[in-house]
């Protein structure tokens, strides 16, 4: 259990978090500069707070109303360097043993123990130098969980490596946070890292928490615009509310018309009142030319095509209904715009089925 | 041919290197790992025998360890005698050759990251041990190479010495201020071999010191 209530002020912006977190994985996403790492940094009291709390397990390790801070050593705090920080005089067993406490011959094992464990066996001997980069990831992490720490403080392990060593340690990673289930924060910057490790994500901008909740909640409800921008969800209107049904709103945008959303369960709105709504790009329907539209179908917009750009397996589609300025951003697989023949300069009905579309109140 | 002052240089190039090593260890490592107000102005004041003129240099410590200067009179009433003594040739030798000990023990010192030194401390060490297995195996090149520099450099001192301990003739006359002296009498086979020892020496100290400061794991 880790709950901590930290401020700090640092240049141009300040700090402010409060989180608590049971023997999870929480991952801190927000951009870069936001002050992720300074979290980081002020649990483990390698940087000190302007004031606050930090209690790991039961203990506190900081209270600046008690006057309470303990020395970095005492924390227990496990910490993944951004660049590991190997140390470069020693080997793999010896970086691994450096924070082993005990009998020597419990060391031993337990070394050998993570070596097999971080697929690390064979490559004891070698120097950091000597490493790749998943390598030298793995002994930092053996050489973090060796030292038993009862949080484990995670700052961009992956950003320094190649996109397939990445997908591979990132599923490592889960499987040791299964074995050893000890609470992680885990900071990133990357949306796919966030969404594929943290079922519980805080989204950090300027030093404060915007949201934080499950990965559905914060991928696909945002609260503010910010976190929704960050999120990947990149069609934010605009409107005015025009009408109120029971389960429903209708907004007036000036860029792609009246539509239909759900209802927001908190907060109540008034008609005239101005919201913002979202959807993001593969959640938008393609309609087939030959479809017959049989039940009553909710925000089917008829646009053009004025831009197509290719991404990997996908395709991001931006169109334009005529009305505003703001394209529509549509993700779509690269079979079905080469099978529906979607191009530049085409004509394309896409339907914004209301339950993906959620209102930020 | 007389062999004290190589002798005597050897004796105060030691203890003014021992000097530079313990004061300059202490110093490097506040530059290096401290932030604090003047920091600046101390670098300039540790630095300032690079380019002060020896003779500045010496006349400085006059005033300050002569018999009327305030550290002077102090170590007078303890009965320690530095002006014109060998413990004066010390003290010359010493203060110059300190920035060039400093000067690579600092880098050397902020060349092992924070993030080393703190990866120890979230590791349960104590700064004791950080300092002993982490700080110190990896910065020791480059306090060795600067300890072989100082002590070059105190081998080599002159314009301060002769302005501290005076040009006494096995007392405190140095391998340099010997040179001088021989020059000056035209006794040039004297000067031939003591120029010719000095410059074997500083020869293979540049040496050993490009050696010991390109090395790394």
């Amino acid at each position: 259990m880790l709950e901590i209530s930290l401020k700090k002020k640092l240049k141009g912006f300040e700090v402010g978090v409060e989180l608590r977190l049971e023997e999870e994985l929480l991952v801190l996403f927000g951009p870069s500069g936001a002050g992720k790492t300074m979290i980081l940094k002020m649990i483990s009291g390698i940087a000190a707070p302007d004031e606050g709390r930090v209690v790991s397990g039961g203990e506190v390790l900081f209270d600046s109303a008690k006057g309470v801070d303990l020395p970095v050593r005492k924390r227990k705090v496990g910490y993944l360097f951004q660049d590991y920080a190997l140390f470069p005089h020693m080997t793999v067993e010896e970086n691994i043993a450096y924070g082993i406490e005990g009998p020597k011959g419990t060391a031993v094992k337990k070394v050998a123990e993570l070596l097999s464990l971080m697929r690390l066996t064979g490559l004891e001997k070698r120097y950091p130098h000597e490493l790749s980069g998943g390598q030298k990831q793995r002994t930092a992490l053996a050489r973090t969980l060796a030292a038993e720490p009862g949080v484990l403080l995670l700052d961009e392990p992956f950003s320094a490596l190649d996109y397939q060593v990445r997908e591979k340690l990132r599923a490592d990673l889960l499987n040791i946070h299964r074995l050893y289930p000890i609470t992680t924060v885990l900071v990133t910057h990357d949306l796919e890292e966030a969404f594929m490790l943290g079922r519980k994500i805080a989204v950090i901008n300027n030093g404060s928490i915007e949201q934080s909740g499950t990965r559905e909640d914060v991928f696909y409800r945002p609260r503010t615009r910010n976190v929704a921008r960050f999120m990947g969800v990149r069609n934010i209107f605009a409107g005015i509310v025009s009408g109120l049904e029971d389960s429903s709103v209708l907004i007036d945008t000036p860029d792609i018309g009246v539509i239909k959303a759900p209802r927001p369960q908190s907060g109540a709105l008034t008609a005239g009142q101005e919201v913002s709504f979202c959807i993001r790009p593969e959640e938008i329907l393609v309609i087939r030319p030959d479809r017959v539209l049989g039940k009553v179908q909710d925000n089917i917009l008829e646009c053009g095509i004025t831009g197509a750009i290719g991404k990997g397996s996908t395709h991001i589609l931006y169109l334009e209904t005529g009305q505003g300025r703001t394209p529509l951003k549509v993700e779509l697989p690269n079979f079905v715009v080469r099978k529906l023949e979607l191009a530049v300069g085409r004509r394309v009905k896409v339907s914004l089925k209301r339950e993906n579309i959620w209102v930020i109140a | 041919m007389d062999f004290f002052p190589l002798y005597l240089t050897i004796k105060v190039s030691f203890f003014a290197t021992v000097l530079a090593i313990g004061a300059g260890l202490l110093l490097a490592w506040v530059m290096a790992k401290r932030e604090f107000w003047g920091k600046g102005l101390l670098d300039v004041v540790i630095m300032q025998p690079l380019v002060i003129p020896p003779t500045v240099l010496g006349y400085y410590l006059l005033a300050l360890f002569g018999r009327s200067g305030w550290l002077g009179s102090l170590l007078d009433s303890l009965g320690v005698e530095i002006v014109f003594t060998w413990k004066g040739a010390v003290l010359a030798a010493f203060v110059s050759s300190l920035p060039l000990f400093v000067k690579p023990a600092r880098a050397a010192l902020e060349g092992v990251g924070s993030d080393l030194e703190n990866a120890a401390r979230l590791l349960g060490k104590t700064e004791w041990q950080v300092i002993r297995t982490i700080t110190l195996p990896l910065a020791w090149r480059g306090l060795l190479a600067g300890a072989v520099m100082a002590f070059a450099r105190a081998t080599g001192e002159f314009g301060a010495t002769l302005m501290v301990a005076g040009n006494i003739p096995g007392v405190t006359q140095t391998l340099p201020i010997a040179i001088y002296d021989a020059v000056q009498a035209g006794d040039s086979s004297s000067a031939n071999v003591l120029v010719l020892i000095i410059t074997l020496f500083s020869f293979s100290v540049l040496f050993v010191a490009g050696k010991i400061g390109r090395q790394r794991l």
